[in-house]
């Protein structure tokens, strides 16, 4: 997988919250273009509070994000997000929340719904766009997530959890799901999970954060070739060191 | 949690009771009652003053319709007074705290600068107005359809900021990924999450509406259920009350079926989300 430039450079960001004290100190890397890169530590690590950052929702104490070297000013279209609980708006239809952005930015409606349905086909969610979120699996739910982050058409894919929710199954399902997504439409991953596995199926890099307050301890290069095996050794060898990591 | 446990202990009532079709057990239950009372009214057991016959419940029935209580002003008469009455009460309450409600619910200020008064002002009861109404706008319509209109804004106004101020942040955040605006989040995040709430606060202030009719047509006229009531006690004609009361009932009845179905249709999404507060 070729990867080309410095997509997102989070630099010496530090996030104090009052009294609670520091959640992020001195959080330093880089995303390149087209990889997929995951974060993972212990709950309450501040990881969440990196993401929510990195999307603008959140401003840094100190420091600064630059994405392709321009400083971000609040959210944008050049990312997008999807939550742990969807966050989808259960008053709209799956095809209806895929549209929801695209219908801010006034884009006729025939040109969004066609793109919108070519997103359902995307997530393979094809008959069921006119169902609400609450008539629909939490899988399926997370489908919609993905495919309403992916209808502006960002390069940049923050996720945060997405699959926290989730039975094994359909998790597993979901993992090589957001794969073959992620190899036919070319994005930019940051994934945030405290699983470790699903962490070393997914990506091309994992960074290992510490936990209060909130900081780059490790960084493994996952040298894996994909499909990847779970049960491999390999696979097993980088577990117990990304475990050992995050201590 | 609660709330899914619940359900499902419902649903296991809810179709048969004793092998019965649950519909005509609730039919069957009242008719029983009803009778016992009969029974109890034959045999001497029940004072006929303070306790009427259902049988003459009945007859009192079609004279109210026919003849009309005080005579020449039908049931009709009354009804129509009376709906009218909460209607334009209602609409009116309806107008000012929606927007009231969501405007304080979306502001951390105004949220706390209105809470001591909102929760002052609800207390006092529509009845303990009713003089100082009179005082300020006459013993005519205005009146009354101002104190109606008192009884249904606090139900509408304290679920309306409930619902405004509970918006899962979730949305709110997903929202602001997808390119919103200010406007567009109001009218496309906060308003629709709010609407089940707003829905409950209208079917409780309908309910208010309801209860507060028999204060608010206390004086200044003899046209409408609570008026009918009224005179009904000056006479102690027990049997015209209970028949109106019983015309109240099944006018709250039928609005709040009416209500029901008119959620179902506008928000279809939201059907068995909200609980109502009472």
């Amino acid at each position: 997988m070729s990867k080309d430039g410095v997509e997102v450079l989070v630099d010496r960001i530090t996030k104090c919250f009052g009294a609670d004290g520091m959640a992020l100190q001195d959080v330093s890397f880089r995303l390149f273009t087209n990889e997929f890169l995951s974060i993972v530590g212990r709950s309450g690590c501040g990881k969440s509070t990196l993401l929510n950052i990195i999307a603008g929702l959140l401003s840094p104490t100190e420091g600064k994000v630059l994405i392709n070297g321009q400083p971000i000013h609040g959210p944008g279209q050049d990312r997008g997000m999807v939550f742990q609980h969807s966050g989808l708006f259960p008053w709209l239809t799956a095809v209806e929340n895929i549209e929801f952005g695209p219908r801010n930015r006034g884009i006729p409606r025939d040109q969004r719904r066609a793109r919108a349905m070519e997103l359902i086909e995307l997530v393979r969610l094809k008959g069921f766009e006119n169902k609400y979120p609450r008539e629909l699996s939490g899988g399926m739910q997370q489908r919609v997530a993905i495919a309403r982050a992916m209808a502006m058409d960002p390069k940049i894919l923050l996720m945060d959890e997405p699959f926290g929710a989730l039975d094994q199954l359909t998790r597993e399902d979901m993992q090589r799901e957001l794969l073959r997504i992620w190899e036919t439409k070319k994005k930019t991953i940051l994934f945030v999970t405290h699983a470790i596995l699903e962490a070393i199926f997914l990506s091309d890099r994992v960074i290992v954060f510490n936990s209060k307050p909130g900081y780059v301890k490790k960084e493994f290069v996952i040298d894996l070739p994909r499909p990847r095996q779970k049960s491999s050794p390999q696979f097993m060898r980088y577990y117990e060191e990304i475990y050992e990591a995050i201590g | 949690m609660k709330r899914s446990t619940k359900r499902s202990v419902d649903q296991q009532k809810s179709g048969r009771i004793l092998g019965m079709p649950e519909q005509a057990v609730k039919i069957a239950t009242v008719v029983v009652l009803i009778g016992i009372w009969e029974m109890l009214s034959q045999a001497g057991i029940l004072n006929p003053l303070h306790f009427p016959r259902p049988s003459k419940l009945i007859a009192t029935f079609w004279e109210l319709v026919t003849v009309g209580y005080p005579t020449g002003i039908t049931v009709w008469v009354h009804i129509k007074a009376t709906v009218v009455r909460i209607l334009q009460g209602y609409a009116l309450a309806a107008v000012v705290a929606i927007p009231m409600g969501l405007a304080i619910g979306r502001s951390h200020l105004l949220l706390r600068a209105t809470n001591p008064i909102i929760t002052f002002a609800r207390s006092i009861a529509v009845i303990s107005l009713l003089p100082l109404a009179i005082v300020w706008f006459g013993v005519g319509e205005l009146s009354r359809i101002l104190l109606i209109a008192w009884g249904c804004f606090w139900a509408i106004l304290t679920n309306t900021v409930q619902g405004a101020r509970q918006v899962d942040v979730n949305y709110i955040n997903a929202a602001r990924m997808l390119s919103t605006s200010k406007t567009q989040l109001f009218f496309r995040v906060i308003l629709p999450a709010t609407l089940p709430r707003i829905f409950a606060g209208m079917k409780i202030g309908l309910g208010v509406g309801f209860m507060v009719i028999i204060a608010v047509e206390m004086v200044g006229t003899i046209k409408g259920l609570g008026a009918l009531i009224q005179q009904a006690r000056f006479y102690y004609s027990s049997h015209i009350a209970i028949d109106g009361m019983i015309f109240i009932g099944i006018f709250g009845l039928l609005i709040s079926f009416t209500l029901d179905r008119l959620e179902r249709i506008i928000l279809p999404w939201a059907v068995g989300l909200e609980e109502v507060e009472r």
